[in-house]
């Protein structure tokens, strides 16, 4: 059992993307539960390849192509889970704010917060304060989590937070904050609940507002 | 303080030696901040103007694009940009969405086949009418420096990042073949741009790095990427060309293989996530460092923070040569204009050297 599990699980932080489906298809031929192998290869993978990119050993293709083999090995798992569903983490809503075009960190983020377990609904970019809203409306996710990469567009978040404040909505969601120009004083002054400066520390942070343990 | 350009007062700097003063430098200040600064409206089309704007606020140099796409953005009007809606247009009649042909939005190469579909040879057709008509404008002393010789970003633009990071890993002959196609292109350019005595040199502008560090692995720019701005940089010196570049974020790991390549000059030095102090201290008697005041303080700061700033830069960076002062990036059009006012201010009063400046 432990060798299979070791093996899904070096397969994904080594990027394997050939040879996880046969992996995770052995790993269930040989009895394993399909939550334990998410939870303890699959996700657990994902937890090292998340720190080796904060910590600056890996780069963003390597953890692409790690979320990529997750992937590929949740492909299998799930026909074999009860009713054919993960079960989520927490929601997370993700987006870059009105007025900027860019996504790569958010994809960055989006990704590895699948990665992790969460469902994640990326709205895109360029979205208005009343689109967002009623997002937050709609899904009601565990969190909201805004980009912007321009300093001309840091105010928007201002303003999304404020308007979750007037709508009474601001206690049933937590703001996360990232992008190139932002810092923690940044997040405090507009009143996030979190900053993060990297995939790894977004992912954190997701876990600490939902209560998941690591 | 001497406003006259002279090429030989950047040239200097570059080689870290002092002249009369520390050069101001910039790979790009928007045409509104020209407007206020002549007290006319200066546009894309009005060269003399442009011209008279770089030379009258104190540069040695005017920046001219010449690349396949404009630093930062892929404007309408840009080459590449006409090539590919002809492309789309031709396989997808009717499509009206700008979007779609802008490569800002929308990717070209997924797939090996897509290749080929690309349109390389319009692609590589550079327009040099600009560098060209620019030649009788320019004062004496004045040099051009042509913006040209993007690799990295144009690659992963026509890939889409997702796209670029995946295949870097899983079909690497693939993303290979892209950054040899799109480097030879900028690679031809610079033999026209060598024809030309008025270009003194090329500034790539080429963002490699996010805030936290490099996009992608250093052995990976080192198989890629790092190789071609050698040649580069070797082509430019044969000619006797300076050669720069402009990169954001993080660029410290990065640092010893840019030196080592042969570049004369690394912009901005990304005041948001590097230090110029430390950096001049660990890389700048191997490199000339240009920048970094603060975008954000062009934006937000007062005219006697702008000032201070400055101050602090000249005596870290300038003693000695080696350092030009600018922006944190470029000059955009939301910088308040009496900060830019007071960056320039500030650098031409207290850049003087020797510089006198104390902590």
């Amino acid at each position: 059992m432990a060798d299979h599990m070791e093996a899904i699980k070096n397969a994904v932080i080594g990027g394997k993307h050939a040879e996880i489906k046969a992996l995770v298809t052995q790993a269930l031929d040989a009895g394993l539960d399909p939550n334990t192998i998410i939870s303890d290869a699959l996700i657990a993978a994902m937890d090292v390849v998340g720190k080796d990119f904060g910590s600056g050993k890996i780069f963003v293709p390597e953890m692409l192509v790690a979320a990529l083999t997750m992937k590929f090995g949740l492909d299998i798992v799930k026909p074999r889970l009860a009713g054919g569903q993960i079960q989520s983490r927490g929601t997370v809503i993700m987006a870059t704010v009105k007025g900027d075009l860019h996504d790569i960190g958010k994809n960055l983020v989006s990704m590895m917060l699948e990665g992790a377990g969460f469902k994640v609904l990326d709205l895109g970019v360029d979205l208005s304060v009343e689109k967002l809203i009623e997002q937050v409306k709609a899904i009601q996710p565990d969190i909201l989590g805004l980009s912007a990469l321009l300093t001309t567009t840091m105010p928007e978040m201002q303003k999304v937070i404020g308007e979750l404040k007037t709508q009474g909505l601001r206690d049933k969601v937590k703001v996360l904050v990232g992008g190139a120009p932002l810092d923690r004083a940044f997040a405090e002054k507009i009143g996030a609940d979190g900053y993060g400066t990297n995939a790894a520390e977004a992912v954190e942070l997701a876990r600490r507002f939902t209560g998941v343990k690591a | 303080m001497n406003l006259k350009p002279d090429f030989n007062r950047f040239l200097a700097a570059v080689r870290h030696q002092e002249t009369d003063r520390v050069p101001l430098s910039e790979i790009l200040i928007d045409y509104s901040i020209q407007s206020q600064f002549l007290g006319r409206t200066v546009t894309a089309g009005d060269l003399p103007a442009q011209v008279e704007f770089w030379s009258q606020a104190g540069y040695d140099y005017i920046p001219i694009t010449v690349s396949m796409m404009s630093p930062g953005k892929v404007t309408e009007e840009s080459k590449i940009t006409r090539v590919l809606k002809e492309m789309v247009l031709r396989e997808k009649p009717g499509t009206t969405d700008p979007k779609a042909w802008n490569l800002e939005f929308t990717s070209f190469i997924h797939e090996r086949p897509d290749l080929d579909k690309f349109p390389w040879e319009a692609a590589a057709d550079i327009d040099f009418t600009k560098l060209h008509a620019v030649k009788d404008l320019l004062p004496p002393g004045m040099k051009v420096i042509a913006i040209s010789g993007k690799i990295f970003t144009l690659t992963w633009m026509l890939m889409g990042f997702n796209n670029f990071a995946l295949k870097l890993v899983m079909d690497e002959s693939l993303v290979a073949e892209v950054f040899e196609r799109v480097a030879t292109i900028q690679f031809k350019a610079l033999e026209t741009l060598f024809a030309m005595e008025h270009v003194a040199g090329v500034w790539a502008v080429d963002d490699i790095a996010f805030g936290t560090g490099p996009m992608i692995s250093p052995a990976a720019f080192r198989k890629h990427v790092f190789h071609w701005y050698q040649k580069v940089a070797d082509r430019c010196h044969d000619h006797n060309r300076i050669f720069l570049m402009h990169s954001d974020g993080d660029l410290s790991v990065l640092m010893e293989d840019l030196i080592a390549m042969g570049l004369d000059g690394i912009q901005p030095i990304d005041p948001s996530c590097m230090d110029m102090a430390k950096v001049k201290k660990q890389w700048g008697d191997r490199i000339c460092l240009i920048g970094n005041v603060s975008n954000e303080l062009l934006r937000s700061a007062t005219t006697q923070e702008i000032e201070a700033r400055v101050k602090e830069l000249l005596r870290d960076a300038a003693p000695g040569g080696g350092f030009a002062l600018g922006s944190g990036n470029s000059v955009p059009n939301w910088a308040k204009f009496e900060n830019y006012m007071a960056m320039r201010a500030a650098g031409l009063k207290y850049g003087g050297y020797p510089i006198k400046l104390k902590s």
